[in-house]
C-alpha cells in the first residue's frame, strides 16, 4: 500500500519558516486572494455612487426641476446649517425638503427592507422564489390595514400611526402563525412546510381580505389602492418612524451573515458546524417578516423588489452574505426610488400605482442581468 | 503511542505483521464480538477483551443509544466507544441505520434512549456549538449552484472556533488554518476560485478542508465517496487517513465500498436492523463470516471473483503502478 509522501506537519511547517522563493510564493498567492476579495470593492463604490445620483434624481425630477446644484445647496442649508446661496428660492426649498427628499428617503427605506428581507428568506428557506410576501406577511399586513380602514377604529396614542402599526404586528403575526402551524406539521421545521404553510396562509387571508372589502364598497377603492402602494403624502415623521426600525432590522441581520452563508449549503450541515439552527432560523424568519411587514404597513405591498434585490446582487457580487445583505440593502432602496420616480412622471399627472412599476421595468431589468450575463459567462 | 500503536492505525496489513510480532498487545486487542442471530434479537450484550481496554473518559460513547424518525426506532441499543485514535467504519446494508446513528452522534437527531457521550459529558447537556467543536460531519457531494469562493467556503468552517462578538470577522489565526488546510487537500492554488466551477472531486476536497477547518477531534463520514469516481474516492480516504495519522484524531464513517472501508478502518461495526451485529479490527471482521451474514451474500466470494477477472492476463494488481 502506498502513502503519500508529504505529511500534512511538513507543510506548515515550511509555511511557518517561509524560507527563499516559497515565502515569496506565499505572498503573492495572499495578494491573489486579498484582491479575489476586496476585488468587489471598486464595483461596491460603483453602487454606492450610483444609488447616491439615484438619489438626488429622484428628488430633482417631478413636477418642477431641480437642479442638483441647487439640492446639495438645499441639503448643506438643512443638514449642516450652512447659509443657502442667493437665487435659491424659498419655494424650491420646502419643495426638496418637505416633499421630495421624505418620499424619496422613504421608497429608499422601504425597499432596502424588502430587499434584505427578500435575501434573508430566500437564503433561510433555500428557495429562489421564497419571500415575506409568499409567507403572508403582505396578506396578513393588508388585512389588518383593510379592517382598520373599513372599522376606522385608532389605537390611543398611535393616532394615524395606528393604519402601519396594525399592519406590522398583523404582519409578523401572519408569519408566526404560518411558521408554527408548519412545524406542527413536520417537527423539523423543512423549509417546503414552511413555504406550503405560508402561501395556504397566505391565499386564505386574502380571501378574507376580499370578503371585507366587498361588505363595504364605499371603502373598496381605497383598500385597493392602498394594496398596490404609493410613496405619496409621506413627511417626516413617516421617515422618523420607519427609519430606526429598518435600520436596526438590518443591522441585526448583518450579525448573521455566517449563519445565513452556512444554511445555504444545507441545514444539517450548517447544524454539524455549529449554527443552533432552529433558534437561528427562528431569529432570522421573524427579523425579516418584521421588515417586510413594517415596510408594507407604511407604503403598501409593492411587490419584485423582495424576489429580484438578492438575485441580481447575487449575480454581480457572488453569494457570501457579506455582501449580499447590505447590498440587497442598497440596490432594493436605489431601485424603489427609481421606480416612485417613474410612477409619479411618466403619466403626470396620473400617478401609477409604484408596485405595478416595480414589476414593469423590474422584470425586463431581471431578464437582462440574469440571462445576459450568463451567457457572457459561459462563452 | 507506542511504535505498534501508530502502525496500526495506518493500514490492517501492515499493523498485522506488527502485531504478529508483538504478541502479547495482540493478545488483547483480537477478539471479535460476534453475536448470532439470536443474541441480536434479543438485544444480549457480549463483551469481550475489546472492550476491557478502555480508557476512563473515551472521546465517544455510545450507551444503549436509540433514535430514530416518527415514533419508530431505527437505531436500537447501540453501545460502543472509542478507544484512544482509530479509524472506524460502520457496514452493514441499507437502511439498517449508519447514517441515523451518525445523525444521532452529531446531535443532529435526538436520541430516543440511552446516551451519547464526549469527553464523559451528554450531549444533551451541551450546546451545539461545543458539539461542533468535537465532531465534524462530512456528508455526500451535492450539487451546489451558488459562487462562493473556495476561500470563503473553507473560512465557514471556523465558525465554532471564532470568539462570540457583535460582529466577528475571521482573524489571523483563522486565516492561517485555513490556508493549511487548503494545503493538506491540495487545493491551495485554487483559493480564490468559486466553488460552482469546480469538478465533483475537487469541490469535495474543499468540503473536507472545510471540515478539517473546524478542527474536530472526531470527523463523522456520511457517504463522503458518493459520486466520486474511482481514484478520487481513494484520494478522499488517503488524505482523512493522513489527517487521523498526523492529528492523532478519529474518524467514524459509513463508506459501503469494503475495500475502502478497510483502507480507512482500523475496526469495523457491522449493523444489522438498527443494531450492532459485531465489533471488531478490520482484519478479524475481514476473516469471519459476519459479513456474509449481515448481507446475506458470500461477501468474500465475491471479491475474488472480481479478482478472478485480471489472473488470465497475468497482470500483478500490485506492479500494475
Amino acid at each position: 500500500m502506498k502513502w503519500p509522501k508529504r505529511s500534512i506537519r511538513t507543510s506548515t511547517e515550511s509555511g511557518n519558516i517561509r524560507t527563499g522563493t516559497e515565502s515569496g510564493n506565499i505572498r503573492t498567492r495572499e495578494l491573489e486572494i486579498g484582491m479575489a476579495g476586496s476585488g468587489k470593492g471598486p464595483a461596491i463604490l460603483l453602487s454606492v455612487f450610483c444609488a447616491l445620483i439615484i438619489l438626488i434624481v429622484g428628488i430633482g425630477v417631478g413636477s418642477v426641476f431641480v437642479p442638483p446644484r441647487e439640492i446639495l445647496f438645499i441639503m448643506a442649508n438643512r443638514i449642516l446649517g450652512f447659509r443657502l446661496p442667493a437665487g435659491v428660492e424659498e419655494i424650491t426649498v420646502s419643495l426638496v425638503w418637505n416633499l421630495r427628499f421624505p418620499r424619496v428617503m422613504m421608497a429608499f427605506i422601504v425597499g432596502a427592507g424588502l430587499g434584505v428581507s427578500g435575501t434573508v428568506m430566500q437564503s433561510v428557506l433555500r428557495n429562489p422564489l421564497a419571500s415575506s410576501y409568499t409567507l403572508g406577511v403582505s396578506s396578513g399586513a393588508a388585512l389588518g390595514a383593510g379592517i382598520v380602514m373599513v372599522t376606522g377604529f385608532s389605537v390611543p396614542f398611535l393616532g394615524r400611526l395606528t393604519l402601519p402599526a396594525v399592519g406590522l404586528v398583523a404582519g409578523v403575526l401572519t408569519v408566526f402563525i404560518a411558521v408554527s402551524f408548519a412545524s406542527r406539521m413536520d417537527r423539523a421545521m423543512s423549509s417546503n412546510t414552511i413555504i406550503l404553510a405560508g402561501m395556504v396562509f397566505s391565499l386564505f387571508i386574502n380571501a378574507i381580505l376580499t370578503l371585507v372589502a366587498a361588505m363595504s364598497r364605499d371603502q373598496m377603492q381605497r383598500i385597493i389602492f392602498w394594496q398596490m402602494g404609493s410613496f405619496s403624502l409621506k413627511d417626516w415623521k413617516h421617515v422618523a418612524t420607519l427609519a430606526p426600525i429598518t435600520i436596526m432590522g438590518i443591522l441585526w441581520l448583518i450579525r448573521y451573515v455566517r449563519e445565513l452563508d452556512m444554511i445555504v449549503f444545507g441545514e444539517e450541515q450548517a447544524q454539524s458546524m455549529g449554527v443552533d439552527l432552529k433558534k437561528v432560523k427562528w431569529m432570522l424568519l421573524g427579523l425579516s417578516a418584521a421588515l417586510t411587514g413594517s415596510a408594507v404597513a407604511f407604503s403598501g405591498v409593492i411587490g419584485f423588489i423582495d424576489l429580484i434585490a438578492p438575485h441580481v446582487t447575487r449575480k454581480v457580487f457572488g453569494a457570501s452574505h457579506r455582501f449580499v445583505v447590505p447590498l440587497s440593502a442598497l440596490f432594493g432602496g436605489a431601485f424603489m426610488v427609481l421606480a416612485d420616480l417613474v410612477s409619479r412622471t411618466i403619466l403626470t399627472p396620473i400617478e401609477l400605482p409604484v408596485g405595478a412599476v416595480t414589476a414593469l421595468i423590474g422584470a425586463p431589468f431581471f431578464a437582462w442581468v440574469y440571462f445576459g450575463r450568463s451567457r457572457k459567462g459561459v462563452s | 503511542m507506542t511504535v505498534s500503536a501508530s502502525a496500526t492505525t495506518a493500514c490492517p496489513v501492515t499493523s498485522a505483521l506488527v502485531d504478529a510480532e508483538t504478541n502479547a498487545d495482540a493478545e488483547v486487542r483480537t477478539g471479535v464480538e460476534i453475536r448470532t442471530d439470536a443474541e441480536i434479537r434479543t438485544g444480549v450484550e457480549i463483551r469481550t477483551g475489546a472492550e476491557i481496554r478502555t480508557d476512563a473518559n473515551a472521546l465517544l460513547e455510545l450507551e444503549d443509544a436509540s433514535c430514530g424518525y416518527g415514533g419508530e426506532d431505527v437505531v436500537r441499543k447501540v453501545s460502543f466507544r472509542t478507544h484512544g485514535h482509530e479509524n472506524i467504519c460502520l457496514l452493514g446494508p441499507n437502511g439498517c441505520g449508519k447514517t441515523t446513528l451518525l445523525r444521532a452522534i452529531s446531535g443532529l437527531l435526538p436520541l430516543t434512549g440511552g446516551r451519547v457521550l464526549i469527553d464523559g459529558t451528554d450531549i444533551r447537556h451541551m450546546r451545539q456549538k461545543d458539539i461542533s467543536r468535537n465532531i465534524a460531519m462530512m456528508s455526500q457531494l451535492a450539487t451546489v449552484h451558488f459562487s462562493y469562493t473556495v476561500e470563503e467556503t473553507v473560512m465557514l468552517g471556523r465558525y465554532v472556533r471564532m470568539k462570540a462578538g457583535l460582529f466577528e470577522s475571521p482573524g489571523k489565526e483563522d486565516r492561517r488554518k485555513v490556508r493549511e488546510c487548503l494545503e493538506a487537500v491540495e487545493m491551495a492554488d485554487l483559493a480564490g476560485r468559486p466553488i460552482d466551477s469546480l469538478s465533483g472531486g475537487q469541490l469535495q476536497r474543499v468540503f473536507l478542508a472545510r471540515t478539517l477547518a473546524q478542527e474536530p477531534r472526531l470527523i463523522l463520514l456520511d457517504e463522503p465517496t458518493n459520486h466520486l469516481d474511482l481514484r478520487h474516492q481513494i484520494e478522499l480516504v488517503d488524505h482523512l487517513i493522513r489527517w487521523s495519522e498526523t492529528e492523532g484524531r478519529c474518524i467514524i464513517g459509513v463508506l459501503h465500498d469494503i475495500g475502502l472501508a478497510s483502507r480507512l478502518a482500523d475496526r469495523l461495526l457491522l449493523m444489522r436492523n438498527g443494531m450492532l451485529a459485531a465489533d471488531g479490527r478490520t482484519r478479524d471482521i475481514l476473516d469471519g463470516n459476519c459479513l456474509n451474514e449481515v448481507y446475506g451474500l458470500d461477501v468474500r466470494a465475491y471479491m475474488r471473483n472480481m479478482l478472478k477477472q485480471w489472473e488470465p492476463q497475468g497482470g500483478n494488481f500490485h506492479e500494475s503502478r
